[in-house]
């Protein structure tokens, strides 16, 4: 059982990591819901999936009740926190897509120093990752979302063999497969080290 | 290679609900399949248009719901299977068919799929479809889960054929919109084509025809209720060790109240109903007489909850009987475990409900609301009206992208209400106001519901702008095409109406096509546009921003940046334009290169020509 809150930004890839995620499990033999976020709340805003793995009903994680926050964009962990609770595991990317707010309503855009503060108050733990830098080194600006699925399967909390992440991506990317792979291993390795440092 | 077609019989796939409900219906050897695009229907759609070619079937985009559900009624009539899907305010354009088609019934098997979206996701009010089953007389199927969106299509053309009658499936945003395993069949092709047997007494209804069938209609329901109550759609699950407590639910609300249930450690027994209209009321008495206290779990309306507490005084049954009476659930927005929880908890005195740990105060947070996307035409064609009326106009908006312009600072929608009411509201707002009148509508909206509203005016005499928002697509649901449209669905042939034909064959006098790219061009021809008589037509045209990066591939894009010994931080970029590539931090006015499109309409307005394209 494991219940995966992903948050980002409407563009980002999230549903397409959301499909990872669920073939990985079926391929593991694991049940799987996921829940997606279409239409017109894509544009541009923000953009919320959920993964269950595990024989449950129901597609939607309460507040307080998610395992695991994988975060797209830093501002939305902030906006996820409501769904933490004292065990659940927050992996954010570091990358940052000021909204029009910023600008126009002269909110301040939350330092990454800030959002582990808040993070760290109400989660167990925080781990940001520079997917972008990751996603360049492999030679795929556009795969920072298989880069944080590198960093949930790393993390060994979905119970999901690598093989079964990697044959999905295979599965889901048209194109660059051999660079996802990379990208995703780099992800992977990152969570892997700090979960047995 | 498509997971649709590919997956063998008896594998598990990973579906979403919607695609699901499309492998159903290739299964059950569906000929024809139609829709009009809408969230959160679209997915049935666009996975059939996807793999039409290969699995043999036709299937269209139609203009609208009511075309859409016309057709698809020729051919069940004629005797082959025929699905058509929608949202679900799209059954309210499809009701004045499928009301009557109830009358004459079916010879082939006809399935209505229909997506309601509680809580808004994407919809402009959240109307609770299942009351069209009993406003029609039209048996209704209730999924919970991508697995039951494949059965139950399925299982809705065998009942459609035994019943002759139209089925309706109804889902909701979280059954739709949910990805989960699915155990598919053998796809078992049926008859394409069949020849029409003509019988007037049956399908032609005049009113001595109507008066006859409507009987005919009320006895298929009474063997609709016979035929619902002994459905294994239609079954109890024990949580627990089951017991004298029990709930009644369906769709998504099932899943919540099991899930709930099981949290709460209640033993309890779930009745489940699938088939749920007719109400199925042997197995809802035999379910009543089990229990001492029932609760109601269903979202929206409480359609079953009124039906119950019917069927119980009919039967002179008294287990107590909870529900949204009771004040326990809310008949507004959608559920969630916790909402479930709650209401378990008060109906059957149990503690727990899940108590949230950490809050993290938000306020002042950046809000991420959807805007209009860096390069998308709209918010230049809505620069371009301001600047041409200095907002002293009245907007009547429409359905689409475009509708986001009702924020600051384009505020350029203050009237809205369904798809093609922009045209049909602003003559009567014509009529009673003496600022400007300006209607918006899409391409896909205009052909959809907007051009009888255009003849109106016409005809009518009515003063009003019409701008046709044309981007070339269907953008919100997902680029589908539209009749305007060079391009369709994988297994067919389409040819592309002219917009501009189509206003002049409505007998508008005054029609001028612009880029809404050029700003002062189309602020010009607004201005021009608004000083004739009667009503006139502009059609902005350009493709939409998501599509033209797509197509473009390669092709060098003009990224633009501003250059900041020339900008005198006036903000006009910000202000008065607002795209999300432009930010402001610090009272510095830059461009994300990573978010521009490359429109070039930001170093039009720029007073100060600061902004510049960099190749």
């Amino acid at each position: 059982m494991a219940d995966i809150y992903l948050v980002g930004v409407g563009g980002q890839g999230i549903i397409t990591a959301s499909r990872i995620i669920g073939d990985a499990a079926i391929f593991a033999g694991k049940n799987v819901l996921l829940s997606e976020t279409h239409g017109m709340a894509q544009r541009g805003g923000s953009v919320v999936c959920t993964a269950r793995i595990g024989d449950v009903n129901s597609p939607l994680i309460p507040d307080g009740k998610a395992d695991l926050i994988l975060s797209f964009e830093l501002l939305e962990t902030m906006r996820a926190l409501c769904k933490a609770n004292k065990n659940t595991l927050v992996i954010s990317s570091t990358e940052k897509i000021v909204p029009l707010s910023v600008s126009t309503k002269k909110l301040r855009y939350p330092t990454i120093e800030e959002i582990g503060v808040q993070v760290r108050k109400v989660a167990k733990d925080f781990l940001s990752i520079d997917t972008r830098k990751f996603a360049e080194d492999s030679a795929v600006p556009m795969s920072s979302n298989i880069v944080i699925v590198g960093a949930l399967a790393g993390t060994g909390i979905t119970g999901i063999d690598r093989r079964h992440f990697e044959k999905a991506i295979e599965m889901n990317i048209s194109r660059w497969v051999p660079e996802n792979l990379d990208a995703f291993a780099k992800g992977f390795e990152t969570t892997y080290s700090w979960r047995h440092a | 290679m498509d997971r649709l077609l590919d997956a063998t019989p008896g594998s598990k796939v990973l579906l979403l609900g919607n695609e699901a409900i499309a492998r159903g219906a290739i299964e059950a050897g569906v000929a024809v399949a139609t829709t009009y695009p809408g969230t959160p229907a679209s997915e049935i759609g666009d996975a059939l248009a996807r793999v039409a070619k290969d699995a043999g079937i036709y299937f269209e985009y139609s203009v609208n719901e009511m075309v859409a559900t016309e057709m698809a009624i020729g051919a069940a009539a004629s005797g082959v299977r025929a699905l058509v899907s929608m949202k679900h305010v799209g059954l309210n354009v499809a009701a004045d068919a499928l009301m009557t088609f109830a009358y004459t019934g079916t010879r082939g098997g006809f399935v209505l799929v229909t997506a309601d979206d509680p809580s808004c996701h994407s919809s402009q009010n959240e109307q609770d479809n299942r009351y069209y089953a009993l406003l029609g007389g039209i048996p209704l199927l209730e999924p919970s889960s991508p697995q039951e969106c494949y059965e139950m299509t399925k299982e809705a053309f065998a009942i459609s054929e035994k019943l002759e009658l139209p089925v309706i499936v109804r889902t909701t945003t979280r059954v739709s919109h949910v990805r989960g395993p699915v155990t598919v069949g053998e796809i078992v092709p049926g008859p394409k084509k069949k020849e029409f047997v003509k019988d007037p007494t049956r399908f032609v209804t005049v009113p001595a025809v109507a008066r006859a069938r409507h009987l005919v209609l009320l006895e298929r329901l009474r063997q609709a209720e016979l035929l619902a109550s002994q459905s294994p759609l239609n079954k109890t699950l024990k949580i627990g060790s089951g017991g004298r407590l029990g709930i009644i639910t369906s769709s998504a609300a099932f899943n919540y109240s099991m899930d709930a249930a099981s949290t709460l450690g209640l033993s309890i027994d779930v009745l489940k109903l699938g088939f749920s209209y007719p109400l199925p009321r042997e197995t809802v008495t035999d379910f009543l007489k089990g229990h001492d206290s029932v609760l109601i779990v269903e979202e929206l309306e409480p359609v079953l909850e009124t039906g119950i507490r019917a069927l119980a005084q009919h039967e002179s049954l008294h287990p107590k009987i909870l529900g949204k009476e009771d004040g326990l659930l809310p008949r507004a927005h959608e559920f969630d475990q916790a909402i479930v929880a709650s209401a378990l908890s008060k109906a059957f005195d149990v503690s727990g409900g899940g108590a949230v740990e950490g809050v993290v105060d938000l306020q002042g947070l950046p809000v991420r609301p959807p805007v209009l996307c860096s390069g998308c035409p709209h918010r230049a064609t809505y620069f371009a009206v301001n600047k041409a009326t200095n907002k002293k106009a009245i907007f009547a908006s429409d359905i689409g992208c475009y509708t986001l312009g009702l924020s600051p600072p384009y505020s350029a929608a203050d009237l809205l209400v369904c798809m093609g009411s922009s045209v049909g509201t602003a003559g009567g707002l014509a009529k009673v106001n003496d600022q400007p009148i300006i209607a918006f509508i899409g391409d896909s909206t205009f052909f959809h519901a907007g051009i009888p509203g255009l003849i109106n005016a016409v005809h009518n005499g009515h003063k009003f702008l019409l701008m046709i928002l044309d981007n070339r697509t269907t953008a919100m649901t997902g680029h589908q095409p539209h009749p305007g449209s060079t391009r369709g669905p994988s297994c067919c042939d389409i040819t592309a109406v002219s917009i501009e034909d189509v206003v002049k064959g409505c007998g508008v006098k005054w029609l001028k096509v612009v880029d809404p790219y050029d700003i002062n061009l189309t602020a010009e021809t607004v201005r021009e546009a608004l000083a004739q008589p009667g009503v006139t037509v502009i059609i902005a045209r350009r493709e939409c921003a998501l599509i033209a990066g797509r197509d473009e591939k390669g092709a060098i894009i003009e990224k633009h940046r501003i250059d900041q010994e020339v900008c005198k931080k006036c903000k006009t970029c910000v202000d008065r334009f607002q795209c999300p590539a432009i930010l402001s931090v610090d009272k510095v006015q830059t461009i994300d290169e990573a978010l521009c499109a490359g429109c070039g309409v930001c170093a039009q307005v720029c007073p100060h020509k600061a902004i510049k394209g960099v190749m």
